[in-house]
């Protein structure tokens, strides 16, 4: 059942190879719409990993321990939806309680992550791999890591181009797509090195 | 369907987010869970022992020490600046208080109170004046219509408390839940009635197209409701270092010139007044007899209405055009004179401009925007 | 201030695109675009959902308490996807394989949440359904345009038929997630550059 391929190229294969954004198309709506500053955008790339690594981990352990047993899985869209929502509210608190500075920074991303498809969607590519725990960790931690590459190369990106003079339609969304098309075809020039999909 | 099915579908539904709303209050509990700050106001001239982990201004609200707050909390207003010399996150203001706090306010440690959470002891230094706003649950005994998107209302105080506040300033109006409306909002009225009625309060409330006070209070609100309100607030209030007052207003700006007006007057004040009052049609006029009356009673009062667009049958015999002409016309300098402005924030940054090409300045300009 | 059937239908379909105007629901739009039969399924499948879910939302809406709002919509346009879900699975496994998790992810497409803050929640199940379906046809409408594109270029065929009669060389990146951006990017450019030439003629006169 379990994928024979080591944790740690699945970790480095979700960053380069198989990234989130420039492979997958997850998470797109928030990569967009924050991505015109660099410090935003580094801020919620940063909470984006956080959140990721944390609900891969306990999906898992959620779909290991209690979805199969119970033979809930025709439901199991909603309990991890269910699951991210809580997991998010609860990250929160914590954070306010024990990293207030951190909360101060990331604090107003966090509900905007809950509905971000790159949360579930990297729940549902380990249920379908059938990924163990640490493969899952990892997974979630590359996931993060590449949609945190990718949203901090469109910020830095976008900030230079907002200075020079564009053809009228093309700034804004237009834009940042291109742009993402462009890197996107280098990252595949790394295509090849690890095959996790 | 298969019976078996839906009841565990349902079941297990209902476990689980039993289960996740169970662990999300616990971990409410002891997360949120800040124990009994004391904050220190003032250098000692009140000490506070209160719950934390709510924001600085809803804690002081319960407390019954009110900062005012146009938007309730929510980042938009940057009303509610207190300064904080200890007890929060050194010196880290938030992205949602920055576009709020200049950079002189940031070293003076001002902070919105909306944003900040109490979570251990602090010293804050608040405004003296801050300290007489408090809340009144008041009685509506008059609503009456004065043009057809303006009313008047009339609220009485409870038996026993008295409202002091100086000629100009304004309350926060609660509406309550009526219609699709599913939360309480609080919006600021300036007070139209004289200072020296110190147990009635008379506002004037121009309906806002979907605005939800407005239309609360033209459909939901009956005489003999209690209406809750909180004040007095704000720094538009007679100065007087001069020798006439130019006063200007349009559609419900009227309220607080009503007041100062009346204010003048009854305190015997040498001061002159000009009031420019500014109307689209001569449908939104209103108060005309009153002030009619004040002026034929007291010469050192000139009342001006305006009337930009007036209709054909109405046989508008007064200042026609916009309240800026009048002003432009029949105000010569400056010298002397202070401006009592109070209206919508185009007609204030018309009329302003003109003031200050006759020679008024920012010190000799006061106005109440909408 | 009810809109008459036809502006929803316009206003979904073209002036307020939800994917080339308002900018949401790209997740999916440019995952399953490589293929016209794969967007067909998905936009159907996704229009579906957003009709039923604003429907059943806009029912509901003056009975949903303020505080769980978000959590109750959620809810609902879970329970649709899974309905959604197992009707492909059952009867057509082999596109269910090749959309694989695009169709759980439909739970986190901003269109259907969209559409059920900004329209459900203030106005009539009817309309609301209409809102819905529309605002899913105008999303399957640009799907179709993208996919053509790529599958025409990227395969040579068009819902799988073979058209590539001169037996040219199909352009590989066309299926891959690059070409996706760029064929998405051209749009909003084009669409975003009319609407703004509209807006000048407009001062103008």
């Amino acid at each position: 059942m379990r994928p024979p391929i080591s944790p740690w190229i699945i970790f480095l294969a979700s960053i380069i190879t198989s990234n989130m954004i420039l492979a997958n198309f997850l998470g797109m709506c928030s990569y967009l719409s924050v991505s015109t500053e660099y410090k935003t955008a580094n801020g919620l790339g940063m909470a984006v990993t956080m959140v990721l690594v944390l609900t891969s981990a306990l999906n898992w352990l959620v779909y290991e321990y209690v979805i199969v047993p119970l033979g809930l899985v025709y439901l199991q869209y909603i309990i991890f939806i269910m699951v991210i929502a809580a997991l998010v509210q609860i990250l929160e608190m914590a954070m306010d309680r024990f990293l207030p500075e951190m909360h101060a920074k990331l604090g107003i991303f966090l509900p905007l992550i809950t509905v971000n498809c790159a949360i579930l969607g990297a729940t549902l590519f380990q249920v379908i791999r059938h990924y163990d725990f640490l493969q899952s960790v990892l997974f979630g931690l590359g996931s993060g890591l590449g949609w945190w590459l990718a949203i901090d190369m469109l910020a830095a990106m976008r900030e230079k181009l907002a200075k020079v003079k564009l053809p009228p339609g093309v700034s804004g969304p237009a834009l940042a797509f291109i742009i993402t098309g462009v890197v996107a075809m280098a990252f595949i020039g790394f295509s090849g090195i690890f095959v996790i999909q | 369907m298969d019976f078996m099915i839906v009841a565990k579908t349902v079941g297990s539904l209902a476990l689980v987010s039993g289960v996740l709303a169970v662990i999300i209050s616990i971990a409410d509990k002891v997360l949120n869970n800040y124990g009994q700050c004391k904050l220190d106001i003032n250098q000692g001239q009140k000490q506070l022992t209160v719950e934390g982990g709510s924001s600085l201004l809803s804690t002081l609200a319960g407390q019954k020490i009110f900062i005012p707050s146009a938007c309730g909390g929510k980042a938009t207003c940057g009303l509610c600046k207190v300064q904080v010399l200890s007890g929060v996150g050194a010196g880290q203001v938030l992205p949602t208080e920055e576009p709020y706090l200049s950079e002189k306010e940031r070293a003076e440690n001002y902070r919105l109170s909306c944003q900040i959470k109490v979570k251990s002891d602090m010293q804050l230094l608040i405004p003296e004046e801050l300290f007489n706003i408090r809340e009144f649950i008041c009685e509506l005994v008059e609503l009456e219509d004065m043009t057809y998107d303006i009313k008047r209302l009339r609220l009485k105080l409870p038996p026993g408390e008295e409202i002091s506040f100086k000629a100009g300033q304004f309350v926060q109006l609660y509406s309550k839940p009526y219609g699709k409306v599913k939360e309480e909002v609080f919006r600021a009225y300036s007070i139209s009635s004289k200072a020296s009625e110190k147990d009635h309060l008379e506002l004037l409330v121009r309906l806002v197209p979907d605005g939800l006070c407005t239309t609360w209070v033209h459909t939901a609100l009956k005489v003999g409701d209690q209406v809750r309100v909180s004040g007095p607030y704000g720094e538009f209030y007679l100065r007087g270092d001069c020798e006439e007052l130019i006063m200007v207003a349009g559609g419900s700006g009227l309220a607080p010139i009503r007041s100062l007006v009346y204010d003048v007057i009854e305190k015997g004040l040498p001061h002159k007044m000009r009031f420019f009052f500014g109307a689209n049609t001569v449908k939104d006029l209103y108060y005309m007899e009153e002030f009619a009356r004040i002026e034929k009673d007291y010469p050192q009062f000139t009342f001006i209405p305006c009337v930009a667009t007036p209709e054909a049958e109405a046989n508008w015999q007064g200042e026609t055009g916009f309240v800026t002409v009048a002003l432009e016309n029949q105000v010569d300098s400056g010298q002397g004179k202070e401006a009592y402005l109070c209206g919508s924030p185009g007609m204030l940054s018309a009329c302003i401009r003109i003031l200050k090409s006759k020679g008024f300045t920012s010190d000799t300009i006061f106005f109440d925007e909408f | 201030m009810a809109e008459r059937p036809r502006e929803i239908i316009k206003r979904n379909l073209f002036s307020d695109n939800q994917v080339l105007r308002q900018i949401l629901g790209i997740c999916s739009s440019l995952a399953v675009t490589n293929t016209m039969r794969n967007s067909l399924v998905m936009g159907i499948g996704l229009s579906f959902v957003t009709a039923l879910s604003s429907l059943t939302l806009s029912a509901m809406r003056n009975v949903i308490p303020h505080r769980v709002r978000m959590l109750v919509q959620t809810l609902v346009i879970a329970a649709y996807v899974i309905f959604l879900d197992l009707l492909l699975k059952a009867y057509l496994p082999d596109i269910s394989k090749q959309l694989g998790p695009y169709v759980g992810l439909i739970i986190t497409n901003c269109i259907i949440m969209g559409r059920a803050e900004a329209y459900a929640q203030q106005n009539k199940p009817v309309a609301s359904m209409l809102d819905g379906l529309f605002a899913g046809l105008g999303y399957t409408l640009v799907l179709m345009i993208i996919s053509l594109i790529r599958e025409v270029m990227g395969f040579g065929t068009l819902f799988g038929i073979n058209v590539n009669v001169l037996n040219l060389q199909t352009w590989t990146i066309m299926i891959m997630p690059p070409a996706a951006f760029f064929i998405i990017g051209g749009l909003i450019w084009g669409l975003s550059a009319r609407a703004l030439r509209r807006a000048g003629k407009e001062k103008e006169a």
